[in-house]
C-alpha cells in the first residue's frame, strides 16, 4: 500500500517539471542578484571573493536613505487617506443605487485600467494649467487617485461577502446609521482595509512614472534608483534590492495573512 | 508602538488634509480662471508666486539648498565643505541632459532649485525664455578672476546671467586592446561600424549626437540648413544598428567589462576612466568636435536666492576650483586656479587640448527656428 | 403657486424634501469625497489632454493659439506609425509568451498540485509581483548583457555566447517576466472552479485526454484565459520601464515616445497628449473586444 500512496503523492507529470521551471524562471533573476550584492568585483559577472563592502556602502548613502524617506512620506499619507476615501466610497456604492451610479463605477475603475504614463501626463497638465507647482503634496494627491481605487475594489469584495442582517440589527438596537458603520461595518472590514492599503502601499513604494511627473523637491526612491540604473550601475544597487526584496516580503506575507483573514471570518 | 504608529499618521493626515482644502480651492479657482487666454507649463513665475505665499509648499522654505545639476557633478566633498563653510545644507538632484533639465523645469518640477548647471546654448535659451535671473554682480566675489574668454561669452553677453563654471570637450573613449588602429575621426564610427557592432554607445544628447555627425559630413554643429540636418539624420539612422545604446552616462561599466569597445564621451566622463586604465584612451576627433562650457545660474523660481549666492561664491574661489577639477577633471575657467593646477594636469592634452585643435572645435550654439528640426530629426532617430 | 392654495400639503412636501435631503446627505459623504478627487484628477485631466490633442506642437508656456489635427496626422507618419506597431507587437507577443508559459503552471497549480499546498504554492508564485519592478528588470541586466551570468554559464559549458541585452528579445524576457505571475493568477482563479465531473463525462464518452483538454478545459475557462490576455495586453501596452532598461536604442515604444514628449528632448506637450490620447484608445479597444467576446464579468460592486 505504501509504495503506491507515496507513488500518487509524487507522481511526475511534464506539468509538474515545467511548474518546477517556472518557480526556477521566477527566482533566478532575483537570486542572482542576492549574490552578487556579495561579490567583490565592481562589474561583470565573474566572482571575485565575498564581500560586504556594498552593504556597507549602502548603509553609508544618505542619498538612498532621502530618497527612501520621501517614498514612505509620500506612501504613508497617500494610502492613510486613500483607505477613509476608498473604504467610505465601497460602502457607499453597495448601500446606494442613483442615477449614474454606473458611470461612478466605471470612473472608478479608471486608475486601474488607464496606463500609468497616460495618468502620469494628464496629472502633470493639469497641474501645470491651473498652476500648480510640483512638490511632495502634488505626488501624494496623484497616488491617492490609484490607492483609493485599488483600496475600493479590495473593500467591495469583502462586502459582496458580509451579512448585512448585522448592521441591521444594530440600526434595530438604536444606533445611528454612523455607529452601526463604525462600531459593526468597519470591524468586520477591517482584513479587507487592511490587505487593501498594504497593496496600495506596495503599489505606491513600486511607482516611477507618477511621481517623475508629479513629484517636485522629493525623489523617491523608484526615481533614484532608475536615474541610477540609467545613470552607472553600482553594485550597491544589489545590496538595496536584496534589502527591498525582504522588506516587501514581510508585507507581503502580512497582506496574504490578512486576505486569508478577511477570507475566513 | 502601534499606538504610537497610529496617532502618528492620524496627525499626518489631518495636516495634509488641510494642505489638500487649500490645493482643491486653488484648483477650482484656476480652473475657473483657466477659460481666459491660458497657456500650459511653465508655471515657473507662478510657482514663485506661490511659494512666497505659502513657504511650507515644497521644500522652499527649509533652508537647504537645492541644486539641480549634471549626474557626473554631485561631488560630496564639495557639498561637505560647503556646508561646513556656511552652515547651508545641500541636496543635489541630477539630469542627464539640458533637454531633459528644461523639460523638468518647465513641467513645473524644478521649483525647489535654487541653482542650475546649464550649458552654453541652454543659457540663451533659457534666458529667451525668461527662465534665468539677471545676477547681482555686487553680490559676486572673484569673478574678475574669470579668464576674459568667458568674461563676455557669445551665449550670455556680459555674462549677466550666468558664471562659468567649467569647460571640455566631448570625444571618443575607446579600448586600444581590441581596436588596434586608433581613431582619429568621426568617420571611423562607420568606416568600422561591423567591429563596433552593438558595442558602441553614442550621447545621449541631441546637438552633440546630431552635431559630431554634421561635423563628419562636414558641416557646422550649429547648421539650420534643413537639407544638411537631413543628411546627418540619414547618415546617424544608417549607424543606428551599430548602436548599443544612446547614453550619456552609465557607459562606465560595460566599458570596464568589454561589453563596449567605443563610447562617444563629454570629456569629464571619459578622462578619469582614461587615467585609471590606460588601456583605454580618449580622442578628439581631428576635424574638430563640441567645446562646451557649463555655468551656474540661478531660475527665476528660485527659492533661497542667497544661498545660491553663496554657493557661486564658494566655487569662484580658486583653491575650490581648482581642488574640484583635481576630482572632477574638467577644464576650468577660472585664471587663477588654472595657474595653481599640478604640471602634470595642464599638460593633459585631453584636459586642456591645443590651441590648433581647440581651433577647429565649436561652441555649440543655439539655433532658433531649426530647433524644431533637431528635435523632430532626434525623435525620429530615437523612434526608428 | 399650487401649494400657496394647500398649506398642508406644502407642509408635507416640505418635510418630504427635508428627509430627502437629509439621506442624500449620506451617500454624499460617503461617495463625495473620492468622487470628487477622482473627478479632479482623473477625469479632469483626462479631458484636458485630450483637449490639448488638438493643439498642433504646443510646447509648455506657449499660449494656445488655435486647434487642429495636426498632432494626430503626424502620429501617422511612418516612424510613429511603427511605434505603434511595435508597441502592439510587444504587448501581444508578451501576452502569448503568459499564456503558454502560465497556463500549465496555473493547471498544475490548480488541478494536480497537493491540496494542502496548493495556496502556498500559488503566493510562492506571485510574491516576486510585491518586490520593485525596476529591481527585478535590472537583475535581468545582470543575466543578458554580454557580460552577464547567461553568457558565463554558456561559455563555461563550452556553448556559443548570446547576444540579447538591448534586443527585442530582452523586452519579451523581461516583460513575460514581469507578467507571468498576473496572468497565472486569474487562470488558477478560473481553473479552480472547473467543472470536473464535466472532465469525467467526456472521458465516459470516449473522448481521449487531448480531445477533453481542448472541448472541455479550455472552453470552460475561456473567461479567465481572456481576463489574464487583457490584463497583461493593457500592462505591458503601458510599460515603460523593461523596454527602457532592456531595449536598446530601436526598441521605442509609445509609453517611452509619451515620456520624452515630456521630460525628454522634444517637449511637443500637444503631441505628447495626442499619443496618451492614442493609448488610451488602444487600451480601451482592448477592453471592449474583452465585453464583447469574452465573458461579462459580474459586476464588482453590486
Amino acid at each position: 500500500m505504501k509504495p503506491v500512496a507515496s507513488k500518487g503523492n509524487l507522481r511526475f507529470s511534464w506539468q509538474g517539471i515545467f511548474t518546477l521551471l517556472m518557480y526556477g524562471f521566477m527566482y533566478i533573476p532575483i537570486l542572482i542578484l542576492g549574490i552578487y550584492s556579495f561579490n567583490q568585483s565592481r562589474y561583470g559577472a565573474i566572482w571575485k571573493g565575498f564581500s560586504l563592502t556594498w552593504y556597507q556602502k549602502l548603509m553609508g548613502d544618505e542619498r538612498l536613505f532621502l530618497a527612501l524617506g520621501d517614498s514612505l512620506k509620500i506612501a504613508i499619507c497617500a494610502v492613510a487617506i486613500s483607505s477613509v476615501l476608498g473604504t467610505l466610497m465601497a460602502v457607499g456604492l453597495s448601500k446606494y443605487r442613483f442615477l449614474g451610479k454606473s458611470l461612478y463605477v466605471g470612473i472608478s475603475y479608471l486608475p486601474l485600467i488607464i496606463p500609468d504614463i497616460a495618468i502620469a501626463v494628464a496629472t502633470l497638465v493639469f497641474l501645470a494649467s491651473v498652476a500648480i507647482p510640483l512638490s511632495l503634496w502634488t505626488a501624494i494627491a496623484a497616488h491617492m487617485v490609484f490607492c483609493l481605487a485599488y483600496i475600493a475594489i479590495v473593500v467591495s469584495s469583502r462586502l459582496q461577502g458580509l451579512d448585512p442582517n448585522l448592521e441591521e440589527a444594530a440600526l434595530d438596537l438604536g444606533a445611528t446609521p454612523t455607529q452601526a458603520l463604525l462600531k459593526v461595518l468597519i470591524p468586520q472590514l477591517a482584513p479587507a482595509i487592511v490587505s487593501g492599503c498594504l497593496l496600495a502601499f506596495v503599489l505606491s513604494m513600486d511607482d516611477l512614472l507618477i511621481s517623475s511627473f508629479t513629484a517636485g523637491g522629493a525623489n523617491p526612491l523608484p526615481i533614484e534608483i532608475f536615474s541610477r540604473v540609467k545613470t552607472g550601475i553600482k553594485p550597491d544597487i544589489n545590496a538595496l534590492s536584496v534589502l527591498l526584496i525582504l522588506g516587501s516580503g514581510l508585507i507581503a506575507a502580512f497582506a496574504e495573512y490578512f486576505r486569508h483573514k478577511s477570507e475566513r471570518v | 508602538m502601534p499606538r504610537r504608529l497610529s496617532h502618528n499618521s492620524s496627525l499626518l493626515s489631518r495636516t495634509s488634509r488641510r494642505r489638500f482644502l487649500q490645493g482643491s480651492a486653488a484648483v477650482l479657482a484656476g480652473v475657473g480662471l483657466s477659460n481666459c487666454r491660458r497657456t500650459v507649463g511653465n508655471v515657473d513665475t507662478a510657482a514663485s508666486e506661490t511659494t512666497a505665499a505659502a513657504p511650507s509648499s515644497g521644500a522652499a522654505g527649509d533652508g537647504v539648498l537645492h541644486i539641480y545639476t549634471w549626474a557626473d557633478y554631485t561631488d560630496d566633498e564639495l557639498a561637505a565643505q560647503f556646508t561646513e563653510a556656511t552652515g547651508i545644507d545641500v541636496k543635489i538632484d541630477v539630469y542627464d541632459s539640458n533637454e531633459t533639465m528644461l523639460a523638468k523645469m518647465q513641467a513645473g518640477g524644478g521649483a525647489n532649485y535654487s541653482l542650475i548647471y546649464p550649458s552654453d546654448y541652454m543659457v540663451t535659451e533659457m534666458i529667451g525664455l525668461g527662465m534665468l535671473t539677471e545676477l547681482d554682480k555686487s553680490r559676486l566675489v572673484g569673478l574678475d578672476k574669470i579668464l576674459e574668454k568667458w568674461q563676455s561669452p557669445v551665449y550670455d553677453p556680459d555674462s549677466s546671467h550666468s558664471v562659468a563654471f567649467s569647460w571640455g570637450t566631448t570625444g571618443l573613449l575607446y579600448n586600444s586592446e581590441v581596436l588596434t588602429t586608433p581613431p582619429e575621426d568621426w568617420n571611423y564610427l562607420w568606416e568600422n561600424r561591423d567591429v563596433l557592432s552593438r558595442k558602441l554607445t553614442m550621447l545621449d544628447d541631441v546637438r552633440e549626437t546630431m552635431g559630431a555627425v554634421l561635423s563628419s559630413l562636414g558641416y557646422s554643429y550649429n547648421a539650420t540648413e534643413p537639407a544638411q540636418l537631413e543628411e546627418a539624420y540619414k547618415k546617424l539612422l544608417d549607424l543606428k544598428p551599430a548602436l548599443a545604446s544612446f547614453k550619456s552616462f552609465g557607459w562606465q561599466d560595460e566599458l570596464l567589462s568589454g561589453d563596449l569597445l567605443m563610447s562617444m564621451v563629454y570629456s569629464v566622463e571619459g578622462i578619469p576612466v582614461s587615467l585609471e586604465n590606460p588601456k583605454f584612451k580618449y580622442v578628439i576627433p581631428a576635424s574638430g568636435s563640441s567645446v562646451w562650457t557649463d555655468t551656474m545660474v540661478i531660475p527665476t523660481s528660485a527659492p533661497n536666492v542667497d544661498a545660491a549666492y553663496e554657493w557661486m561664491n564658494f566655487n569662484l574661489q580658486p583653491k575650490v576650483s581648482q581642488e574640484t577639477v583635481e576630482r572632477l577633471f574638467f577644464a576650468t575657467p577660472n585664471g587663477e586656479a588654472m595657474s595653481m593646477l599640478s604640471k602634470e594636469l595642464l599638460d593633459n592634452k585631453n584636459l586642456f587640448p591645443p590651441e590648433d585643435l581647440l581651433a577647429k572645435c565649436e561652441g555649440i550654439a543655439p539655433v532658433g527656428d531649426a530647433n524644431a528640426l533637431y528635435d523632430e530629426y532626434w525623435t525620429k532617430v530615437t523612434s526608428a | 403657486m399650487e401649494g400657496g392654495l394647500r398649506p398642508e400639503g406644502r407642509a408635507i412636501n416640505l418635510s418630504t424634501i427635508y428627509q430627502g435631503f437629509k439621506s442624500s446627505l449620506r451617500p454624499l459623504g460617503l461617495l463625495g469625497p473620492a468622487g470628487l478627487w477622482l473627478f479632479l484628477l482623473m477625469v479632469l485631466p483626462t479631458i484636458l489632454i485630450g483637449e490639448l490633442s488638438f493643439v498642433p506642437g504646443l510646447k509648455p508656456g506657449q499660449p494656445i493659439l488655435g486647434y487642429g489635427l495636426l498632432n494626430y496626422l503626424r502620429i501617422l507618419e511612418p516612424t510613429y506609425l511603427q511605434v505603434l506597431k511595435r508597441s502592439a507587437t510587444f504587448a501581444t507577443g508578451t501576452t502569448l509568451l503568459c499564456l503558454l508559459l502560465g497556463f500549465p503552471v496555473a493547471y498544475w497549480l490548480a488541478l494536480m498540485a497537493p491540496k494542502r499546498w496548493r495556496n502556498l504554492l500559488l503566493v510562492l508564485f506571485i510574491l516576486p509581483l510585491w518586490t520593485s519592478s525596476l529591481l527585478r528588470t535590472y537583475a535581468w541586466i545582470t543575466l543578458l548583457r554580454p557580460s552577464g551570468v547567461i553568457n558565463l554559464v554558456l561559455s563555461t559549458l563550452g556553448l556559443p555566447t548570446q547576444s540579447l541585452m538591448n534586443t527585442p528579445w530582452a523586452v519579451y524576457i523581461g516583460m513575460t517576466y514581469s507578467f507571468l505571475p498576473y496572468m497565472v493568477l486569474i487562470l488558477y482563479a478560473s481553473l479552480e472552479r472547473l467543472d470536473l465531473s464535466l472532465l469525467e463525462a467526456a472521458a465516459d464518452l470516449g473522448a481521449n485526454p487531448r480531445v477533453a483538454f481542448w472541448r472541455v478545459t479550455v472552453p470552460q475557462t475561456f473567461p479567465g484565459i481572456a481576463a489574464g490576455g487583457l490584463l497583461v495586453f493593457v500592462t505591458s501596452l503601458g510599460d515603460f520601464v523593461v523596454p527602457t532598461l532592456l531595449g536598446g536604442p530601436s526598441s521605442m515604444t509609445i509609453s517611452r515616445l509619451i515620456y520624452n514628449q515630456f521630460l525628454g528632448v522634444a517637449r511637443n506637450w500637444g503631441f505628447g497628449s495626442a499619443l496618451s490620447m492614442v493609448l488610451i484608445l488602444m487600451v480601451s479597444a482592448a477592453i471592449s473586444l474583452l465585453l464583447k467576446y469574452g465573458d461579462r464579468n459580474p459586476e464588482m460592486y453590486s
